[in-house]
């Protein structure tokens, strides 16, 4: 909200600057968020005088004027008709800046220039140049017996202020006027508030031949009040009144509008004024209505109310939306003889949906829906009724009608010394508490030592609770006057939790491994998420912004895909990527919430060159096996490695340890690829982080092996099989009938090719055996090779190869 | 006989030597069997007998540099020839890349603050990120018209009229962490809850659908806001450096009550400007009430920040949504 300093200052004797009322604001709790200089200070114009002035030697429009400036005498190239030897004019010298904007946004600096070949040192300013007026069409000429050499800032009343744009928080509607703002500052400043002085009329509920006020939803709208005012002479305000407004950005429109926009940002209260002559029926109903109304309001908007919407309704209908806007009926014109002023009070809630179902947010429904102050009503009427008189020569009724159906009673609220300071961690005695939030107009009811019972006014409607009272002390002593004790480092007997350092140590493994970790969204579009499986599974948000954020990922793997196409479009030959995060399916096995799942998922994946074009070797595409080789790798750093098995389900590869599947390693299909224009292959593997944590509380104690005393048998052997027998299998059964002695089985050589006839392939296995008793020799290993190879004939029709 | 010797001596002082062909020529002029040392020792049987020890030792020394020269001259020219005589001998060429693994910049930084926390005697805590109306409004008493709630802001996931089915949302902060740790754990409670939110905003270089929060809460029996400025303060020297410049000023919260914020001096002490980096207070009674926990007893304090605008300052990024793209021009700088 936009505050004037100038106007602060008719409500409290500032000792601070502009900059300095503004960082006290925002130390108080009123956020100062921009500091916006008003009009100009014209400092560098001075009154010159014109000595002399000759026609410009290449320009027939332009004269050559000597002005004497007092301290010296300079040549300014003037383009005016109207300037003469002799007059007193005002001069922008150089170095001066002007209320003039260009187009970057700055304003007019003038310097030392040449004009068609002529030196110019300045500028004699026209009105409106200066921010004087609209006059245009010649030079200022100003008073002759003006000293030369005087600040024109001291020969005119310059209209110039300082606005204070402050962030006002949901629960401060008190400060959505300068008395309110001006009443946070004379208490945190200590120094006293003058509020405007209100003639207060008599209440009455009917004045019978005016108008009359009935209020049909007093939930809607506890109060109403009405003020008469008669033979207004609408116009153009006075330059006061206009410069109060404009300095807050306000467009002026007439001396009735003006004032009510006016008696708002002094104490807070929206006011409406309507043509009395256009109220049917004399007579003002507040009401609702159970059915959608049409409504045309005064910025020529026809609108579709919603049932439930808050009326101010005439004998024939409604004639404004209340608390938001009025109608174009009634609205105040040029012709306007008679007025009804509204100052009423309208529930928060009521205005708040109204203005949001509008989306039309007003100064007005700004401040109801936050909550005015329900008991100053009658007070803003008074103000404003005055004011009008006062500027229009109106004639005011006695009375003013007051209809209250529910009254706000201001709350009561108690102190203890004992629960502020704990709360605090401060010393503060009850009087010192008092001290410090005196100006607040909170009234003393009773205190002793340990406590104080306060009145709370119904201008703060936020104040409901003892803790509410603390933060007004905390926030008035000032947070930074809070001694901070020095307890040092704190010492915890708990670590990170499992969780916790699991999700470090993957992260730190992946690392070492050499992938780069990524963060993708987890929101992605229903087209997207279809790549994944059926839309149906998946989490779903019902009210997304746009259809890019419509899904919660099933998978990482789309975050992969997307990142990798990314880079592959900006010339990267090779991706090495992991992610950590979660991801969302519907399930009846549901984690948190029923029939949602969420689990948190580690995926990585490669794709690319795994060697770059270089003299040392040839470029070489990443494999699956370069991916294997790595979650190998992971696995052996987790610990899980030994108890690791895996089958092959639907083109990929499912990792278990024991029982517990923990995710699968695959190509990225080809029509995936199609999908994300991925040129190269992919291979990913995306594990169950929540798996891998079940599966590391299922790892045996480790117990430390001997290191064998004896050496190592190798013995290999080449098998030719189908080439739909997968080494997994043929290595499962090895591993049975091989027995204890075998330690290791590796593949070193996989061949097809015509001399082992189509369809068909050769694998060579290197077998390990080893004792821990004695060395074994050919003897010994013979007899089990034999019972191997018999088996993997039987059972795979292998042929082992000579 | 004494000049020819100083006269040799001097030629093979002088021979240039800086190839291989002069090296050999070197060597057949002045060590070979005819080369000219030779022939200056057959001339000593030529010399007085008085004089041969003293010109026989002349005759040595001059042998004696010719060796020297010719073994130095073949060690130069032997180093000089291998980097010549191999192309792939060639040191300067370049080594083949290998990939570098490391963590995205919000992760460092979640960690640097991790580690910040851990010395501070937090633990960590972890919660779901589709959460039910109850954890992330209701119990951390936002009124059931509170602006957050609108659909404008939340990303909905599940709307009920069953009173028995809650709402669910995307939790629009971590603090719904901080109230499972209520509901689970009897006070004290010293923990922080880093993860991702969401919030339903349009995308621009400053604001993004989602993002992530670190918040701390600490709940025991009298803390106090002089306690939460220990912590606040200890934090920002631990992250900023311990001339970091910062004030607290009052803020609102629905979940705390007081409420803080608290600034930094960013940029030099002229053309600088404080600019906030996180939200704080003393935990809400009603907070307290909806999980469980007696107010009058416990007191507790609340932080939270947004992991984002910690690295952007960090690192000068100047777009939130870099984060989120994976350029590897980006995520390299961070190894």
């Amino acid at each position: 909200m936009k505050v004037s300093y100038n106007w602060l200052k008719e409500f409290i004797e500032l000792p601070l600057s502009p900059s300095e009322t503004a960082d006290k604001l925002t130390l108080i709790g009123l956020e100062e968020e921009e500091i916006i200089e008003y009009g100009s200070k014209l400092d560098g114009v001075i009154v010159g005088e014109v000595l002399e002035t000759t026609q410009h030697p290449n320009a027939d429009r332009l004269k050559l004027c000597q002005v004497n400036l007092g301290n010296e005498t300079v040549q300014i190239v003037c383009g005016a008709n109207n300037v003469a030897a002799g007059q007193k004019v005002p001069v922008a010298t150089v170095g001066s800046t002007l209320p003039i904007k260009l187009d970057d946004g700055s304003f007019l600096t003038l310097r030392k220039a040449k004009l068609r070949g002529e030196v110019s040192n300045g500028m004699i300013c026209a009105e409106d140049e200066l921010g004087l007026g609209n006059d245009h069409d010649g030079i200022m000429v100003l008073d002759e017996t003006l000293k030369v050499g005087t600040p024109i800032n001291q020969v005119f009343d310059l209209n110039t202020d300082t606005i204070i744009d402050i962030a006002i928080t949901p629960n401060r509607p008190d400060t959505t006027c300068h008395l309110g703002v001006a009443r946070d500052l004379s208490a945190a400043l200590n120094v006293e508030l003058k509020k405007p002085t209100v003639k207060l009329s008599p209440n009455v509920v009917q004045i019978s031949d005016d108008i009359s006020i009935e209020i049909e939803s007093p939930e809607k709208c506890p109060r109403y009040v009405g003020k008469m005012i008669r033979n207004v002479d609408i116009k153009e305000s006075p330059t006061w009144l206009k410069n109060r407004l404009l300095a807050l950005g306000l467009r002026p429109v007439n001396n009735v509008v003006d004032v009510t926009n006016y008696v708002m940002h002094e104490l807070g209260q929206p006011l409406h004024a309507f043509d009395y002559d256009e109220i049917n029926g004399k007579k003002i109903i507040v009401k609702d209505f159970d059915k959608e109304i049409e409504f045309e309001t005064l910025d020529h908007t026809k609108r579709k109310c919603t049932p439930g919407t808050l009326f101010i309704c005439d004998a024939n209908g409604p004639i404004a939306i209340a608390g938001v806007m009025g109608g174009l009926h009634s609205e105040v014109s040029d012709s306007t003889t008679n007025i009804l002023l509204e100052s009423a009070y309208f529930d928060p809630g009521t205005i708040r949906k109204t203005a949001k179902t509008q989306t039309l947010q007003t100064d007005a429904s700004y401040r109801f829906e936050r909550g005015i102050d329900p008991n100053i009503q009658a007070i803003a009427a008074d103000r404003a009724a005055s004011l009008i008189a006062e500027i229009t020569g109106a004639s005011l009724n006695r009375e003013i009608i007051d209809i209250h159906p529910i009254q706000s009673n201001p709350v009561e609220l108690t102190l203890r010394k004992s629960y502020l300071n704990r709360l605090l961690g401060t010393t503060l005695t009850i009087n010192e508490a008092i001290e410090i939030i005196d100006g607040l107009e909170f009234e003393v009811l009773s205190k002793d030592e340990n406590e104080v019972t306060l009145r709370i006014p119904t201008f703060r409607p936020d104040l409901v609770r003892e803790v509410d009272l603390i933060e007004e002390v905390g926030r008035l002593y000032d947070y930074n006057k809070i001694e901070a004790p020095n307890h040092g480092i704190f010492v915890s007997t708990e670590t990170f939790s499992e969780w916790e350092l699991l999700v470090s140590k993957l992260k730190k493994s992946a690392v070492e491994l050499s992938f780069k970790e990524i963060y993708t969204n987890s929101l992605i579009s229903e087209k997207e998420a279809t790549q994944f499986g059926s839309i149906d599974s998946m989490v779903g948000t019902l009210n997304p912004l746009t259809k890019d954020m419509t899904t919660l990922r099933p998978s990482l793997l789309h975050g992969f895909l997307k990142a990798t196409a990314y880079n592959f479009n900006r010339k990267a030959s090779s991706v090495r990527f992991f992610e950590l995060g979660n991801v969302f399916e519907q399930s009846e096995d549901w984690t948190f919430h029923k029939g949602i799942k969420e689990q948190t998922h580690l995926l990585l994946g490669i794709s690319g060159l795994k060697n770059t074009e270089h003299w040392s070797s040839k470029p070489i595409s990443y494999s699956l096996f370069d991916l294997k080789s790595s979650l190998n790798e992971l696995f052996t750093k987790l610990g899980l490695i030994e108890g690791i098995s895996s089958i092959i389900k639907d083109e990929a590869l499912v990792y278990s340890y024991k029982n517990i599947v923990l995710g699968e390693l695959k190509s990225v299909s080809n029509k995936l690829k199609r999908t994300y224009d991925l040129e190269t292959d992919a291979f990913v593997v995306e594990l169950s982080v929540n798996a891998i944590e079940s599966a590391l509380k299922k790892i045996p104690q480790q117990v430390y092996k001997s290191i064998p005393k004896f050496p190592a048998f190798e013995f290999d052997f080449a098998v030719i099989i189908e080439n739909s027998v997968s080494a997994g299998d043929l290595m499962t059964t090895i591993k049975s009938k091989a027995g204890k002695t075998l330690q290791s089985i590796e593949i070193f050589d996989v061949f097809e090719g015509e001399s082992i006839g189509k369809g068909s392939k050769s694998i060579a296995f290197r077998l390990q055996f080893l004792d821990p008793n004695k060395t074994l020799n050919i003897k010994e290993v013979e007899p089990i090779i034999n019972r191997v190879v018999k088996t993997l004939e039987k059972q795979y029709s292998a042929k082992l190869r000579g | 006989m004494l000049d020819d010797i100083i006269a040799l001596k001097k030629e093979i002082a002088t021979q240039s030597i800086t190839n291989q062909k002069e090296l050999e020529d070197f060597r057949l002029e002045f060590l070979s069997r005819n080369g000219s040392v030779q022939s200056m020792f057959k001339n000593l049987g030529s010399v007085p007998k008085e004089e041969r020890a003293s010109i026989g030792k002349e005759m040595n020394e001059v042998k004696k540099l010719a060796q020297k020269r010719f073994d130095e001259a073949k060690i130069n020219l032997e180093s000089s020839v291998q980097s010549s005589t191999s192309a792939l001998d060639d040191l300067t060429l370049t080594a083949p890349n290998t990939p570098i693994g490391s963590l995205h910049p919000l992760t460092k930084t979640l960690e640097e603050m991790k580690q910040i926390f851990y010395r501070l005697g937090f633990t960590i805590a972890d919660g779901p990120e589709v959460e039910d109306d109850f954890h992330n409004f209701t119990a951390l008493n936002f009124p059931p018209n509170h602006p957050a709630r609108d659909e404008q802001d939340t990303f909905f996931v599940r709307k009920s009229d069953d009173p028995d089915i809650s709402d669910l949302v995307l939790r629009t902060h971590t603090s719904p962490v901080q109230i499972r740790l209520m509901e689970n754990t009897k006070p004290p409670i010293r923990s922080i809850m880093p993860g991702r939110v969401y919030r339903n905003e349009a995308v621009s270089p400053k604001s993004y659908f989602l993002f992530h929060q670190v918040e701390a809460l600490y709940i025991d029996e009298n803390v106090s806001v002089a306690d939460l400025k220990e912590t606040l303060i200890t934090f920002v020297k631990l992250m900023y450096g311990s001339d970091v410049k910062y004030r607290l000023r009052p803020g609102f919260f629905p979940f705390t009550e007081p409420s803080l914020e608290m600034d930094i001096w960013w940029g030099s002490e002229k053309d600088g400007k404080w600019l906030e980096i996180l939200g704080s207070g003393m935990v809400d009674p009603n907070v307290f009430i909806s999980t469980g926990v007696d107010p009058e007893k416990y007191t507790g304090f609340a932080w939270g920040m947004g992991v984002e605008r910690i690295a952007i300052l960090k690192y000068g990024i100047d777009d939130i949504r870099t984060f989120y793209e994976n350029d590897i021009r980006f995520l390299e700088q961070f190894n």
